[in-house]
């Protein structure tokens, strides 16, 4: 019989960037079993969206759930809210909101690229990452005037307007980007180092990633073609040029390349919309309270984000659920850890861009 | 958005017959308290490449009637049903407390009561 060894990951550790604890079941270095416990930060924001605030102020609640896609926390939240209400966003205003949304995923995707490399132990390539990513950043803080909690999107429209000088701030730094991104995408396909560990390390099969509900990235890493995206008519996607992206490897390096290609599209999309974007007000006023049931799911950078609203009519909202993409992807997660290198650990979990502050809310 | 009407005692016969994994999303499990002592509970899925199509599992019970496991069905169900024994102190079958609260934790935080 094989001695197998129990070793935590987490819930501190050097690789993470949030709190949350793998407990790997190892024989010899080889994970066996693996058991999550993910709620360190909860900050219960379900319950403080029906007892302490109205349903206006909700949407700045909800944003505080995530630190890097508040945009679509707010987002969700508002779509359910201005349902409830008989409220349909113009196109001015549904363009400034996918805006937001598309230059969202690019850093958020930076950034996880950039984990994963310095999970594998490419501390430049991190730095060069995260520095390739402020030009992203630059521009959120210039148009909603917040580098991180943007607060852009309000119950009837958004905040703040796209002048032709931010266009312009747009169109430059999104051409400096792409270079950067043809840099990248040619340094993580034919890099010997990197390919050795990324590639064929930790593995989803399709059949794994439908069996474990997988989503956002992580499923279309397998060939599981689901994108919110896709699946919703909220939003024009296909008129500023959505694509989705698939791969077929499960592993980290595919991973990495629908992040990767997700950008290019992204990009392309974000200057459709400074090119293009329709006339109209950006604020509009919406009458009565919410009342009733509505579901929204946005695609986050990590997956579907999928909030439930429910009204009777006042200003106190009876519920609000909450299911954040890296909540429902931990099964999957846990899937992959199995079989794989204890020592690949890190760079596995990094490449699943797990949120957990979006996690415990 | 489709809304199916059931009950604890058929819901696993029901999504045993429903459920696909290769055409549908398990969603979550979802709970709303009603008050007094009343608890709606929603089994939700969208389905793969289609348009807003959701279909909704519903039914309503109390805190105390044990409610069934479908981690049977869908393995990745686990994780929402722990949520709610979290958060609403249901008992559901093989499912312990502790994923956000302290396993011996009392509270229920949102039951109407609370």
């Amino acid at each position: 019989m094989k001695k197998t060894v129990h070793i935590p990951l987490g819930s501190q550790h050097i690789s993470l960037l949030e709190p949350i604890r793998f407990k790997f079941e190892c024989e010899n270095e080889k994970i066996v079993g693996v058991d999550a416990d993910v709620g360190f930060v909860h900050r219960g924001v379900e319950l403080a969206c029906t007892r302490n605030f109205e349903f206006k102020q909700v949407g700045y609640v909800v944003a505080r759930v995530c630190g890097l896609c508040a945009i679509t926390h707010s987002l969700s939240y508002t779509l359910a809210a201005e349902k409830l209400l008989g409220y349909e966003a113009n196109d001015r205003i549904k363009y400034l909101r996918m805006l937001m949304v598309e230059l969202d995923r690019i850093h958020s995707h930076m950034l996880c690229l950039a984990h994963t490399a310095e999970n594998a132990g490419f501390e430049a390539l991190f730095m060069q990452i995260m520095g390739d990513r402020e030009l992203i950043m630059d521009v959120q803080e210039a148009i909603s005037g917040n580098r991180v909690q943007f607060d852009f999107i309000a119950i009837g429209g958004v905040n703040r307007d796209l002048t032709p000088e931010l266009a312009d701030l747009i169109r430059h730094n999104l051409t400096a980007l792409s270079e950067k991104i043809d840099a990248l995408m040619v340094l993580f396909e034919g890099n010997w180092s990197l390919s050795l560990k990324y590639k064929g390390v930790g593995v989803l099969s399709l059949e794994e990633a439908y069996i474990y509900n997988a989503l956002g990235p992580l499923a279309r890493a397998t060939g599981l073609a689901t994108d919110v995206r896709a699946e919703t008519n909220d939003f024009p996607y296909e008129a500023i040029g959505y694509k989705m992206i698939l791969e077929s490897g499960g592993d980290i390096h595919a991973r990495n390349f629908v992040r990767l290609r997700e950008i290019v599209n992204s990009i392309d999309m974000c200057r459709n919309i400074a090119d293009n974007l329709p006339a109209g007000e950006i604020q509009e006023k919406t009458k009565g309270k919410p009342k009733g049931e509505a579901l929204v799911r946005v695609e986050a950078p990590r997956g579907e984000l999928f909030y439930l609203v429910r009204g009777n009519g006042g200003n106190m909202l009876e519920r609000v659920r909450i299911k954040t993409p890296t909540f429902s992807g931990i099964p999957a997660m846990m899937e992959v850890f199995k079989g794989s290198e204890y020592a690949d650990a890190p760079a596995i979990l990094a490449s699943f861009d797990p949120c957990m502050s979006c996690t415990a809310k | 958005m489709m809304k199916i009407e059931t009950t604890l005692s058929t819901l696993a016969e029901d999504i045993n017959a429903f459920y696909d994994a290769r055409q549908w999303h398990f969603l979550t499990v979802n709970g709303i308290d009603l008050g007094e002592g009343k608890i709606e509970l929603q089994w939700i899925f969208s389905r793969y490449g289609a348009k807003d199509d959701i279909v909704i599992y519903n039914t309503q019970s109390d805190y105390e009637t044990p409610v069934p496991s479908i981690v049977s069905l869908i393995p990745s169900a686990f994780m929402s049903e722990r949520e709610i024994v979290d958060m609403f102190g249901l008992k559901i079958e093989g499912t312990e407390r502790g994923l956000y609260l302290d396993k011996d934790s009392l509270e229920h935080p949102l039951r109407g009561e609370s």
